[in-house]
């Protein structure tokens, strides 16, 4: 997977949000040594449309999240946004930029300060702008509060231990709405919740970007929240981007050898369907410190093949709008190698690696 | 290694099917400033040798109280116990401290959610997992450490000498769950209540760890309690399922009656609202309006009603009985049941009306998401 390259990419008129080679490293103490968070990643987020980055913990997907935002700036390559190189832009420049991109965060709890009132942390963003007056930004802060399903008068006063979690996120994303933004970047917004609140939370979601004609980044761990929110879905591992398509291109036919593997991992509720112990992935990712050669993903991968540890696969598009990242895609593609699809295919799963 | 260590084959034995842990009627109660918590109210279970329970609910419904109550790990202070734990036909309920540590570890064992915090962060590996087989067991160091990497081995953990000399967080997530359930196997107990111990997990970990205690369980005919929020996660892995609200048993079956046959609404309801992979994407998702009970002074009638589609001024007056299905191994806690005439016309009158007798009282919810779905059968 691991793949650079930026053949998924469409063309750089259409799209609201753009990022070319993105690379955030983060260096460790005075060792000499860095973390390869995010390396050489390029995606494109048209308006209106909903791009769903999936991931498991540490591949960077978060990471990449802030870096778009700019906070920290990625360490190289270049991000556009509404026409705008916000990696060229000086701090004032880009402060101006930020309302028009919003975040909500995992943990709501944690991302609402526990001692002001509900109230004024949903008007801090009209304040800091001086957007309006004081009875403007109370309308305000009432209509977002209203249209998040939390009753204002009775919230308004009330500080965040008060509310649950599925209302904290409620009230994040009624800030992160004050300003109208463009663009909102979600960070695992429902993994902190119940199933049946995360339900509420993202058909809120869905209205509200109706409503706004908002443009989502959604950056989850769980394939099926993010294939219930998503137009497009990017897989990412360890930095790198395996697979990019539509959701029913990478679900109904997964030709990452990553995406199968998450895809079979996914519990079912419904008994009939006994876990398969067959497809499993085995052992955790690697370190990002010392990523593997190649293909990142070689190390775990049932399909590895002398060539998957030399060369780094790039982007290619299995079909229109469906790329891959991968020697040896589950799909039938002219081979890169002589090793072609077909053997590939009659490849035993995974041997134990870690036992 | 030490006799409790050897893995028995299933077949061995005689009494396969034989009751190892009986609760009748536990609640557990909290005092607090605010009132009186009533976490688990009146919770009945049989736990066959080497089965597995599933226990589901949403945060709040008592799953966790209730494991933690039936093997006695709550703080005595402004906790009541009432009720029954049998394990093995003696009453456990009023063990104290001391007698109750005999029985940690060397007959039961718990498996928690985050495996950082469980585990202790400035204490070697193999000291830990060594701890409780020099309790227990009486073996000496080398024994101990010798039985601590075969351990180590068996729950899939690589280069295992090397690991009993390091800490937790010189491991990954997924490498301490396992280190944690290789303490919890140590001294071979003979239930395991594993308390969500994959939440804190991807998704690819989660499934190596769900398999990992399954096949443990298979190979030490160890009975277990799983307890989850993911209806998915039991529904492969368990014999029986207790779905828990409000502290409540509201349905309990065979985890292959219970997905063929819904009776309960609140479960049909947790069904609907997950996402589904096999979905197309944008689906709206069937949400539950509002959120789970208060637990002091809960109100008169079912808990669940507020949220209910079903639900009639009946609902809101009388609680319902645990009552039999037809299959009598399948009990559930309505007076609407799902599947039957009397929730079908409790239904359509609510839809009709748009509303139900709580709706309209339910705050901060959308009430829109109790519209009808496309299909009417549930699971």
């Amino acid at each position: 997977m691991a793949g650079s390259g930026t053949a998924h990419l469409r063309p750089d008129a259409d799209a609201l949000l753009r990022a070319e080679n993105l690379v955030v490293e983060f260096p460790i103490g005075s060792t000499g040594l860095k973390v390869n968070a995010v390396s050489d990643i390029s995606l494109d987020v048209l308006p209106g449309e909903t791009l769903g980055l999936v991931g498991e913990s540490g591949s960077g997907k978060s990471t990449t999240g802030r870096a778009l935002m700019q906070m920290p700036s990625p360490t190289s390559g270049r991000v556009t946004f509404d026409g705008r190189v916000l990696s060229e832009l000086s701090g004032a420049e880009l402060r101006k930029v930020r309302p028009e991109m919003q975040m909500i965060f995992q943990d709501p709890n944690s991302s609402l300060n526990p001692r002001r009132t509900v109230g004024d942390i949903v008007a801090e963003p009209l304040k800091i702008w001086n957007r309006g007056t004081a009875a403007e930004q109370r309308k305000l802060v009432d209509d977002a509060l209203e249209s998040v399903g939390i009753d204002a008068d009775a919230a308004r006063d009330r500080r965040p231990h008060q509310f649950s979690g599925g209302q904290c996120q409620r009230i994040c994303i009624a800030r992160a709405l004050m300003l109208e933004p463009k663009l909102l970047i979600c960070d695992e917004p429902v993994s902190a919740l119940d199933v049946s609140v995360q339900a509420q939370i993202l058909n809120l979601l869905q209205d509200l970007k109706a409503q706004h004609g908002l443009t989502m980044l959604f950056i989850a761990h769980d394939l099926a929240v993010v294939k219930n929110v998503s137009d497009r879905v990017a897989v990412m591992y360890l930095g790198k981007l395996c697979e990019v398509g539509t959701p029913e291109q990478l679900y109904d036919r997964p030709t990452h050898p990553y995406t199968a593997a998450l895809l079979a991992a996914i519990p079912v509720p419904d008994p009939a369907v006994r876990p398969d112990g067959g497809t499993r992935l085995a052992g955790d990712p690697p370190s990002p410190v010392a990523p593997p050669s190649g293909c990142r993903f070689r190390t775990r991968c049932p399909m590895a093949q002398e060539l998957c540890s030399q060369v780094e696969p790039t982007m290619r598009e299995v079909s229109p709008g469906h790329h891959v990242a991968c020697h040896f895609p589950l799909a039938d593609l002219p081979a890169e190698s002589a090793d072609g699809p077909a053997a590939v295919a009659d490849t035993p799963a995974t041997d134990d690696g870690e036992a | 290694m030490s006799r409790r260590m050897v893995t028995a084959e299933p077949g061995a034995h005689p009494e396969t099917r034989s009751t190892l842990l009986e609760v009748v009627d536990l609640k557990t109660r909290f005092r607090t400033d605010a009132g009186t918590v009533h976490a688990v109210d009146g919770v009945s279970f049989t736990l066959d040798r080497g089965r597995t329970l599933g226990v589901v609910g949403e945060s709040g419904s008592g799953k966790t109280v209730l494991s933690r109550s039936v093997m006695g790990l709550l703080p005595s202070r402004n906790v009541e116990r009432e009720g029954h734990v049998l394990y093995e036909g003696t009453d456990i309920i009023g063990f104290d401290q001391k007698r109750m540590s005999q029985v940690w570890g060397a007959e039961m064992a718990m498996v928690f959610q985050d495996p950082m915090t469980s585990l202790n962060p400035v204490m070697k590996i193999g000291n830990q997992i060594t701890e409780s087989l020099r309790f227990h067991l009486g073996v000496d160091k080398g024994e101990a450490s010798a039985t601590a990497v075969a351990l180590l081995k068996s729950v899939g953990i690589p280069a295992a000498e090397q690991r009993l000399k390091e800490y937790p967080h010189q491991l990954s997530g997924g490498m301490r769950q396992r280190v944690t359930i290789a303490i919890a196997l140590a001294c071979g107990p003979k239930v395991l209540f594993a308390d969500e111990p994959t939440t804190a997990l991807d998704v690819t970990v989660q499934a190596q760890i769900l398999d990992l205690l399954a096949e443990q369980q298979r190979e030490r005919h160890m009975a277990m309690i799983l307890v989850s929020h993911d209806l998915g996660v039991v529904a492969g892995r368990t014999d029986e399922i207790m779905v828990m609200y409000g502290g409540r048993v509201v349905e309990q079956a065979p985890t292959d009656v219970l997905f063929a046959d819904v009776k309960m609404p609140y479960t049909e309801a947790l069904l609907r609202s997950i996402p589904r992979i096999e979905h197309p994407s944008h689906a709206r998702l069937e949400a539950i309006p509002g959120r789970p009970p208060k637990l002091i002074s809960p109100p008169k009638g079912c808990n669940f009603a507020p949220r209910c589609r079903y639900a009639q001024p009946k609902c809101t007056e009388e609680t319902p009985p645990l009552v039999a299905a037809d299959d009598p191994r399948h009990l559930y806690r309505c007076w609407f049941p799902v599947g039957s005439a009397e929730g079908a016309d409790a239904l359509a009158r609510n839809l009709a009306d748009g509303t139900t007798v709580a709706y309209p009282t339910s705050p901060g919810s959308a009430p829109a998401a109790a519209t009808p779905g496309t299909d009417g059968e549930g699971a």
